[in-house]
């Protein structure tokens, strides 16, 4: 644990004595693009296991950046980043797909595969994982699904469904792998406010199962009441980390 | 059966319907790589076959390509047999025939002299060839006559060698020519192919890039990403290549069979090579042609899209 400073100890103590293991942690992170703009400039933070977290800021924060480099997504220029375990900046291009198996994501867009159905978009990502029994890729999705409250909608297309109904099979698809953190990247931003609620609901459901989650949101009435830890990023720099916190003015 | 295993057996049909499920809707594109592949390997087959068969049809004439081996006149017997065994010896020989001063003044008389009975009546009983008994020498390559002719000239008890020099470097030349000219046009036609498939395969990525990155982003490997285009790409490959196979198969039959019972009067010099032996190699050709088409166009259309 000495390698990541001074003070490190690996174990998070959070103001309201809740105690957790370290799962993301993030130290002097800087990531410049080749044009030398800086997306992230001395960035420094821990996550432990089970929290849920709010990444917030305006456009061009940094917020999505933030989400890319802990997906492997983006390397970055200097610091350290070890995400469920795993040291990013020494990880191999075939330890990649392993590592992310650890993660689920869900996006703004949805990103579903318009030519699959509901089952089908969540089942890929058993497929994908290697979960060789046809039986428990259709026992896990469909789980999953009821879940999310999508049952009667197996054999539907993305197209055929509302934009809350596309987040939540999105949702589905994260979970189906039971990943150790979703990270969710304005999951809220295409929807209207009703649909953002459920969507909020679902990830608190998510979270109550044990998982991290980490939300990139500019939606200031949802973060307000969600009432949990909130970092805040401008111009690439986390310039506060809030417990239960809210958005800042 | 390690999981990974059960996974790609299982999938191998999966990837198959996908990749003939793309190919159906990148229809216009999969019709362009296929039809060109098509195009390449059917001339492939049919410089093939004409090349086959023009070998052989050289072959054949090179064989009459031959050399006349002359002894000294008070040449024995056994020296002469001992000319044959060293000439026989060499690798490059493929057949040597005696030919003695009756046989030689024989064949003289029924080639040269035909028309010309009171000519041959000028002899009687004499052979004027007397001491012309020969061998002639049949090389499995003709292009190596001079250095033959240098050699039989160098043993003791010969006195001529006469060699069709220029025919047997003639021979060789447009043979080899012919084959430079067939590789270089196949080989051309062959990078147009494999360009063809690179950019069908990349319409089709390009329409499915999104699904590569989500997939990337859930962890799909590489390889997992890539089966299915190969697969696609194998398919147009195989596609590709089976058409113009029937399409050449149908029509060497036909061609030959044309070409023998119209012009009998060349059959002598028109010696074609069997449809299975041309096919025998024709068919493993082509499909290896058409999968490595194939394989290269979609791995490399796909590599650039996997770095999510």
């Amino acid at each position: 644990m000495e390698k990541w400073g001074k003070g490190m100890t690996g174990i998070k103590t959070f103001g309201n004595n809740e105690t957790a293991e370290t799962i993301i942690r993030m130290q002097n992170v800087n990531l410049v693009y080749p044009t030398g703009t800086a997306a992230l400039k001395d960035c420094s933070l821990e996550i432990g296991k089970g929290e849920f977290v709010f990444i917030v800021g305006s456009s061009g924060s940094g917020k999505s950046t933030l989400i890319k480099t802990l997906l492997g997504e983006l390397e970055i220029s200097s610091g350290r980043i070890e995400v469920a375990g795993k040291d990013l900046a020494n990880m191999t291009r075939k330890e990649l797909p392993y590592f992310r198996r650890k993660l689920g994501v869900v996006f703004q867009e949805f990103r579903l595969l318009d030519e699959m159905n509901v089952f089908e978009n969540v089942a890929l990502a058993q497929r994908v994982v290697g979960v060789s029994s046809r039986e428990r890729r259709r026992k896990n999705s469909l789980a999953m699904l009821e879940m999310v409250g999508l049952s009667k909608k197996l054999r539907a297309y993305p197209n055929e469904l509302s934009g809350g109904e596309q987040q939540r099979v999105a949702i589905a698809r994260a979970m189906v792998n039971r990943p150790a953190i979703l990270l969710a990247d304005e999951p809220t931003g295409n929807l209207d406010p009703e649909n953002s609620w459920e969507i909020m609901k679902l990830l608190q459901d998510v979270h109550e199962l044990g998982t991290t989650v980490l939300v990139v949101s500019h939606n200031e009435d949802i973060v307000n009441k969600m009432q949990k830890r909130v970092i805040t990023l401008h111009k690439g720099q986390i310039t506060s980390d809030a417990r239960q916190g809210g958005y800042l003015q | 059966m390690p999981d990974r295993e059960v996974i790609y057996s299982e999938y191998i049909m999966v990837w198959l319907k996908q990749g003939i499920k793309s190919i159906i809707q990148n229809k216009i594109f999969s019709l362009a790589a296929i039809g060109t592949i098509t195009a390449c390997l059917f001339l492939l087959g049919v410089f093939y076959s004409l090349l086959t068969n023009f070998q052989h049809m050289v072959y054949n004439a090179e064989s009459t390509v031959g050399i006349i081996v002359f002894f000294d006149e008070n040449a024995t017997q056994a020296q002469i047999s001992s000319i044959g065994q060293q000439i026989k010896a060499r690798k490059e020989v493929e057949r040597v025939d005696y030919v003695s001063a009756d046989e030689a003044w024989n064949r003289f008389k029924s080639e040269i002299l035909e028309d010309q009975q009171e000519m041959v009546n000028v002899f009687g009983n004499d052979n004027p060839l007397a001491n012309s008994s020969s061998y002639e020498v049949y090389l499995k390559d003709v292009t190596k006559q001079s250095e033959m002719v240098s050699f039989i000239e160098s043993l003791s008890g010969v006195r001529k060698v006469n060699s069709a020099q220029e025919a047997a470097t003639g021979f060789g030349s447009f043979n080899m020519l012919v084959g430079y000219v067939s590789v270089s046009i196949i080989l051309l036609l062959i990078l147009v192919s494999v360009f063809l498939i690179y950019s069908a395969v990349d319409m089709g990525i390009n329409v499915r890039k999104d699904e590569i990155a989500i997939m990337k982003l859930i962890g799909a490997t590489d390889l997992f990403v890539r089966l299915p285009f190969i697969v696609e790409g194998i398919t147009m490959g195989i596609i590709g290549a089976a058409i113009p196979l029937v399409i050449t198969g149908v029509l060497y039959d036909n061609v030959v069979r044309f070409i023998v019972s119209h012009f009998s009067v060349l059959s002598g010099w028109l010696a074609f090579v069997s449809t299975e032996e041309v096919f025998r190699v024709l068919i493993p050709l082509c499909l290896g042609i058409g999968v490595g088409i194939g394989v290269i166009g979609s791995t490399m259309s796909v590599r650039k899209h996997l770095h999510v």
